[in-house]
C-alpha cells in the first residue's frame, strides 16, 4: 500500500503554504502546511470544527486565504475560482452532499465530464451533427463509471429519490467522471453503516490504484483512516498538531489530548444539560 | 402495444436518448406536425391567422423566455422588451432596404447584446433582485423608443412594416407568414428539446440547481449565466422581429409594453418551468383564455338577457382568467405539462397501476 516510496519527494501534486483564514473575529486556519504527494492517500482529521472543511474549501478555491499560496502541480492557484481549478484536474466532494436536484443520477455524473466537454449552443441545435458524436462518447465513460461504482440500477432515477448512502456514491462517481489527478473528499463515509463504508473504502483504494489519483481524505471514522491512509495529518483549532504515518499520528498524546479535550467539553456539556 | 415501454431494449447510446422513445410520442408528434403544415389548406384563413400564427409565435417567445426560467433559473420580467428590440431593430432595417434574413439575425443579435447588459446584474443578484432588474429593464426600453422618434417613427408612434421577401417568396397575405412562424418555431422547439440532451443543457441546469457545486465541476456560473441571458435574448429578438413583420405590421410601442412580458412569465409558469411541451400549452392558456371567457360572457348574457353592465362584461373575463391561473398553481405547480404527463403515465402502465412512479 505504500506507494509514497515509489515515487521521489519531487512529484508533489498540491502543496500549501501557511494558510491562513478567518471567519470575523474566528481563525479558522492558523498558517497550516499541507502536502499532497503522487499516488499518496492523505488522511486530513481532527475534532469538529478544526477547520478542515475550511481548508478543503482554500485549496478547491471557494475561500481565497488571507494569507499563504496554494500551488497545484506546481501552478500557483490561491486566487483562482473554484472552474478554473476544477479545469486543472481537482475534483471535490461535499460534507453535505450538492447534487443536483432534478436531474437523473445520469446527468449528475455526466455534468462530471463537463471539463472534457465542448458545451454551445449552435452544438445544441445541431445536435445530430455536432453534439451526439460527443455526447456518446462521454456516455461511455460515464457508464464505465456507473460500473465501477455499482450505480447500474439506479442511473435513470431523479437523484433527489435516491437513498442517502447512495446519493454519496453518486457525488464520488461525478467527482471520478472528471477524471482527476487529485481528489478531494470531504468525509465521504458521514452517515453511513459498516457495509456501505466498507463499498466506499474499497472504491476509494481502486480509484487511487487503477485511475492514477492522488486523494485528500477527510473522514471521521479513525479505522478507515488509519486502514487506508498513506499519511495522515491532524488539526486541531486551526493548526497542525501532528503528521506523519497514521499509526503513529494517533498516538501522539498532543492529538490524543485533542480528541479527549473534546470528549471531555462533550461530557461536561452533557452533565450540564441533565443538571 | 403502441403505449408500451416494456420491451424497448436500446443497444445504443443514442437510441436511448432519442427525443420521441415511444411509438405512441412519435406517432402523436408527427400529426401534430402533419395538422400544422397541412393547416393553410385545411383551416379557415381567419383562423390560420389570428389563432394559429400568433399561438406558434407566442410559444416561441415563451420557449425563449423558458429557457432562461426553466432552463438556467434566472427569472426575467422584461422579455418583452427584449422582443421590442428585435422588432425595431429589424422594422427599421428592412425599412432602409436591409434584406430580412440578415435583418433577423441582426435583431437576434441586438437584443442578446442589450439583453446580456442587463443580465449581467445576475452575476450579482439572485430572486428578487434580479427581477426588479430585468423590469427596470423593460421600463428603460419602453421609454427609450416612445421618448425617441427616431425609434417610433414620429408624432404618430407608428411604424409601417414594408413588404419582405424570406429566401426569394414575398411573405404576404396570410399563409407566408404563417410558414415563416412554423419555421421559426420549428427551430426553436428542436434547440429546446436538444437543451435537454446536451452539456450545454446540463451546465445551465447545474447552475440552476446549486451555482456552487456548478463551480466545483468546472462550470464558470459567470460565464453560463451570460450565455443564458444572450441565448434567451437572441431568441425573443428574433421572435419579436417575425412577430412584427409577419403578424403585427404596424409596430407602436404599447406592443411590448410590461403587459407582454407578465403575459410570457405566466405561460412559461402555467406551462411548465423547464418543459418544451409546457411552453405551447402555456401559450395557448393565456392567450385563448381571456378570448374564451368573452365569447362565453357575451353569449350568456345575450341568451339569457342578463341585464350584465358593459363595464362588468370586460371584467368578468379578467377575473376568471386570473383565478384559473391561480387555481392552477395551487392544483398543480409544475404546470399543464405535468398535468398531461400524469395523463400519459397513467396509460402508459394501465392496467398494471402499481408500477406508476
Ligand atoms: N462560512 C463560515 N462562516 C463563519 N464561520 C465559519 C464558516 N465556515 C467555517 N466556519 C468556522 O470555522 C471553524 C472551522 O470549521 P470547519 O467547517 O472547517 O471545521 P471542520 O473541521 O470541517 O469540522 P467538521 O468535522 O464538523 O466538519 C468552525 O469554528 C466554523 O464555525
Ligand atoms: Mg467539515
Amino acid at each position: 500500500m505504500q506507494r509514497t516510496d515509489s515515487s521521489g519527494p519531487g512529484d508533489i501534486v498540491l502543496r500549501c503554504r501557511d494558510i491562513e483564514r478567518s471567519f470575523g473575529g474566528l481563525k479558522a486556519l492558523k498558517a497550516v502546511n499541507l502536502e499532497i504527494r503522487k499516488g499518496e492517500i492523505l488522511g486530513l482529521v481532527g475534532p469538529n470544527g478544526s477547520g478542515k472543511t475550511t481548508m478543503v474549501n482554500v485549496i478547491t478555491g471557494f475561500y481565497p486565504p488571507e494569507r499563504g499560496t496554494v500551488t497545484l502541480f506546481g501552478e500557483n492557484i490561491t486566487r483562482k475560482r473554484p472552474h478554473a481549478i476544477a479545469a486543472r484536474r481537482m475534483a471535490r466532494t461535499f460534507q453535505n452532499l450538492a447534487l443536483f436536484r432534478g436531474l437523473s443520477v445520469l446527468d449528475n455524473i455526466l455534468l462530471g465530464r463537463h471539463v472534457h466537454m465542448r458545451p454551445s449552443a449552435i452544438a445544441t441545435l445541431f445536435y445530430w451533427v455536432w453534439a451526439l458524436r460527443e455526447e456518446t462518447r462521454h456516455r461511455r465513460v460515464v457508464e464505465e463509471i456507473i460500473d465501477f461504482m455499482q450505480l447500474q440500477d439506479i442511473r435513470n432515477e431523479p437523484v433527489e429519490v435516491v437513498p442517502l448512502g447512495l446519493q454519496k456514491r453518486v457525488e464520488l462517481a461525478r467527482a471520478l467522471a472528471a477524471e482527476p489527478k487529485l481528489l478531494v473528499l470531504d468525509e465521504p463515509m458521514a452517515g453511513m453503516n459498516q457495509e456501505e463504508k466498507e463499498y466506499i473504502t474499497r472504491f476509494i483504494l481502486d480509484a487511487r490504484d487503477e485511475r492514477d489519483v492522488s486523494i485528500l481524505l477527510i473522514e471521521h471514522h479513525m479505522d478507515v483512516v488509519t486502514a487506508i491512509c498513506d499519511r495522515m495529518q491532524v488539526l486541531s483549532y486551526g493548526e497542525t498538531i501532528a503528521e506523519g504515518k497514521p499509526r503513529e499520528a494517533i498516538a501522539d498524546p498532543r492529538v490524543i489530548s485533542a480528541y479527549l479535550g473534546q470528549r471531555a467539553a462533550k461530557r461536561q456539556a452533557g452533565a450540564g444539560a441533565a443538571a | 402495444m403502441l403505449y408500451r415501454q416494456a420491451g424497448i431494449r436500446h443497444r445504443r447510446y443514442a437510441a436511448e436518448r432519442q427525443l420521441w422513445p415511444l411509438t405512441f410520442d412519435r406517432v402523436l408528434v408527427g400529426g401534430v406536425v402533419l395538422f400544422l403544415l397541412a393547416a393553410p389548406f385545411t383551416l379557415d384563413r381567419l383562423y390560420l391567422g389570428s389563432y394559429l400564427l400568433p399561438w406558434l409565435l407566442w410559444s416561441s417567445a415563451a420557449l425563449g423566455l423558458n429557457l432562461l426560467m426553466g432552463g438556467a433559473g434566472q427569472i426575467h420580467l422584461g422579455y418583452g422588451a427584449v422582443m421590442a428590440i428585435g422588432a425595431y431593430t429589424s422594422v427599421h432595417l428592412v425599412r432602409s432596404g436591409i434584406p430580412f434574413e440578415l435583418a433577423l439575425v441582426l435583431a437576434g443579435m441586438t437584443s442578446a447584446a442589450l439583453g446580456i447588459v442587463f443580465g449581467a446584474a445576475a452575476l450579482r443578484v439572485k430572486g428578487l433582485y434580479l427581477a426588479m432588474s430585468t423590469l427596470a429593464m423593460q421600463y428603460i426600453i419602453d421609454f427609450t423608443i416612445s421618448h425617441v422618434p427616431g425609434i417610433s417613427g414620429g408624432t404618430q408612434a407608428s411604424l409601417q412594416v414594408p413588404r419582405v421577401t424570406l429566401l426569394g417568396m414575398p411573405v404576404t397575405g396570410e399563409v407566408t407568414p404563417y410558414y415563416v412562424a412554423l419555421g421559426l418555431c420549428a427551430v426553436i422547439t428542436l434547440f429546446m428539446l436538444n437543451v435537454g440532451r446536451t452539456s450545454f443543457g446540463r451546465a445551465l441546469a447545474a447552475i440552476r440547481e446549486k451555482d456552487y457545486a456548478a463551480e466545483i465541476i468546472g462550470v464558470g456560473t459567470f460565464k453560463y449565466k451570460l450565455l443564458a441571458f444572450w441565448v434567451s435574448s437572441f431568441i425573443g429578438g428574433v421572435v419579436g422581429a417575425v412577430l412584427a413583420v409577419c403578424y403585427l405590421r404596424i409596430v407602436t410601442p404599447d406592443q411590448f409594453h410590461l403587459d407582454l412580458s407578465i403575459q410570457l412569465v405566466a405561460m412559461v409558469i402555467v406551462g411548465g418551468l423547464g418543459s418544451v411541451l409546457g411552453s405551447f400549452f402555456g401559450a395557448a392558456l393565456i392567450l385563448f383564455a381571456p378570448i374564451f371567457f368573452n365569447n362565453a360572457i357575451g353569449t350568456l348574457a345575450t341568451q339569457f338577457g342578463l341585464g350584465i353592465s358593459t363595464d362588468l362584461r370586460s371584467h368578468i373575463p379578467l377575473m376568471l382568467y386570473g383565478a384559473l391561473i391561480i387555481l392552477f398553481l395551487l392544483v398543480e405547480p409544475l404546470g399543464l405539462a405535468k398535468i398531461y404527463d400524469n395523463v400519459r403515465k397513467y396509460f402508459l402502465v394501465w392496467p398494471f397501476r402499481h408500477v406508476r412512479k
